[in-house]
């Protein structure tokens, strides 16, 4: 018990001293997570709005594959973004492994079903009513567009929180992409992993702190934008 | 009827939902500068017409035309001369202001916003101070219905379609909502289509009445439908046994058809029976209630026929001749062929 305290006052001293090593996997973390996290915004977005909004053949067999998408787990999709850009992978030459990009390439690909999934069941849910005041105001497709997403803010807020809080925490392709190395591509949850495996609780807990942190922060953010 | 006087022109309209006929129009013409008024039963296709004739839906076949042009596809410049008020507004997740401006704002009408917002708020008897920067959830439902009308009336359309208006609102709002759009005939000609289940409003107002019914249209307003089931009478008829021993005696149906439309020209009234064994039916029953049609000067009168309601439309004289009035017993007489089948 007394190493869970200890680690407690530990997370503080490292993160008040400015502990270099600690403060860069916060900030590389942040750094991929918000480009991984912007780039399934841009391309899950439309795709959700598409799915959620339009009937077509096989949209429940596209459903059942994106829901099965959120399942999917980070070191399976590690190793798939492993064996693309290894060096002998067929993307080898472009040297992203071990890097970054590679890192944000796979958080982009595990956020991608949750942004998508998450905003077409929001359109989906949207009152049929909505489209048709829309339409007898005399709004054109981009209006009826931007109009609706506007309507369900709160619903794509909410995925996009989601997504964040999947590619903050995920070990898996960090680790397998990225190669947890020091002051490059460690993570807060690379850098955890390799604490507790040396038996640095206090600084695994001081970490671990800082993500819990990180999410309050974005909930938080969450809540204020709901009640403007 | 002058084409150019002609805000719409339905030809040969039938509407599918699935493999389910909901309109069958075969022609339908309604003037400009006109209150249409729209009676029919819930799910009698009332809403659906509503919707082509806002361009919110293609009808399945056949076309309409608007000032005398096809209208296919919709263009926003369209839409933007017609607009549709449901039963049940549906309000933008933003307050008053935004929601009554969103109209003028998408066509990029932003000139003296605030003065049309206050004028709109003012037709539908709301106070801008009060009002303008309310939220969408803090409304009542009359209110809120009185915002959706303004978001319609500050566009000044030249064809505004109500679809009950006022059917879940408060009598103040209802009242309020009844004067609005009347002021957007009075004020700028526009043309009003309005389905509703308040005929006293309906028939002091419109010019015309559509009587709505399987999505057909009766352009002689509301006309008379005895439902199934009915009973074999005899080879050539049919019956309809009511529940207080009276039977309703009709020429039996040609295939596919059910429903059976006895047009009120069909059906006379009189205080006493006849020996006549030609007219088959003699039904006695009450005036339920009485309307005077302000354009004609025509009297509707509901007559109850125990569990059944007929539509009759009389004259002054014959009010005055028969002495009737609400409540007073009387009979309808009509024959059994003078049935339609749909």
């Amino acid at each position: 018990m007394d190493y869970i305290v200890a680690g407690f006052f530990k997370a503080f001293e490292l993160l008040i001293s400015g502990d270099n090593a600690t403060w860069s996997a916060v900030w590389v973390t942040l750094k991929i997570s918000t480009i991984s996290m912007l780039l399934s915004i841009g391309a899950g977005l439309p795709c959700g709005f598409l799915i959620g909004y339009f009937d077509f053949k096989y949209k429940k067999h596209l459903r059942t594959l994106l829901d099965t998408m959120l399942a999917l787990p980070t070191v399976f999709i590690g190793l798939a973004v492993y064996a693309f850009i290894s060096h002998h992978g067929p993307l080898g030459e472009l040297g992203l492994l071990f890097t970054l990009t590679g890192i944000a390439i796979g958080q982009t690909i595990l956020a991608f079903p949750i942004v998508t999934a998450i905003t077409a069941s929001t359109i989906e849910s949207i009152d049929d009513d909505l489209k048709l005041t829309l339409v007898s105001l005399g709004a054109g497709k981009r209006n009826i567009l931007a109009t609706c997403l506007w309507e369900v803010r709160y619903g794509i807020l909410a995925a996009a929180v989601t997504a964040y809080g999947r590619v903050l925490t995920e070990v898996g392709i960090s680790m397998m992409v990225g190669g947890n190395i020091k002051y490059h591509t460690r993570t807060i949850t690379t850098a955890i992993a390799l604490e507790t495996n040396k038996g640095m609780f206090a600084d695994g807990i001081a970490l671990g702190l800082v993500l819990i942190s990180i999410a309050f922060i974005v909930n938080l953010s969450l809540s204020f934008l709901r009640k403007q | 009827m002058n084409k150019k006087t002609l805000a719409y022109h339905l030809k040969d309209i039938q509407h599918f939902y699935g493999n389910t006929k909901v309109l069958d129009i075969d022609d339908l013409k309604i003037q400009k500068g006109s209150i249409t008024g729209l009676i029919g039963p819930n799910g009698s296709g009332k809403s659906t017409l509503l919707k082509l004739l806002a361009f919110a839906q293609k009808p399945t076949c056949g076309h309409i035309l608007y000032n005398g042009q096809k209208e296919f596809p919709f263009s926003p410049t369209i839409r933007s001369k017609v607009t549709l008020l449901t039963q049940k507004p549906y309000l933008l997740k933003r307050n008053v202001f935004e929601n009554i401006a969103y109209g003028l704002n998408i066509r990029k009408d932003k000139r003296h916003l605030k003065e049309k917002v206050k004028k709109a708020l003012r037709t539908v008897g709301l106070n801008f101070e009060v009002f303008a920067h309310r939220k969408w959830h803090e409304l009542s439902g009359g209110e809120a219905q009185r915002v959706a009308m303004a978001a319609r009336l500050i566009l000044k359309p030249e064809v505004l379609l109500l679809d009950e208006p006022i059917a879940s609102v408060d009598t103040k709002s209802a009242k309020l909502i009844r004067e609005a759009s009347l002021k957007a005939r009075d004020n700028w000609g526009a043309t009003l289509v309005i389905a509703s289940h308040d005929l006293q409003w309906l028939y002091s107002i419109s010019d015309m009445q559509l009587s709505i019914f399987k999505g057909n249209i009766f352009s002689t307003g509301m006309e008379n439908i005895i439902t199934p089931p009915f009973e074999k009478y005899n080879k050539d008829l049919i019956a309809k046994k009511l529940t207080d021993g009276q039977i309703i005696k009709l020429k039996s149906p040609s295939p596919k058809t059910n429903t059976a439309i006895i047009r009120k020209k069909s059906i006379s009234i009189d205080l006493e029976t006849q020996k006549d064994l030609n007219i088959l039916n003699q039904l006695h029953g009450h005036i339920a209630s009485m309307l005077l049609e302000k354009k004609t000067g025509y009297i509707m009168s509901a007559i109850s026929i125990h569990d059944m309601s007929f539509i009759l439309r009389l004259t002054p004289d014959q009010i005055s001749t028969l002495d009737l009035y609400p409540g007073k017993k009387v009979i309808l007489k009509f024959q059994a062929n003078d049935v339609e089948w749909i």
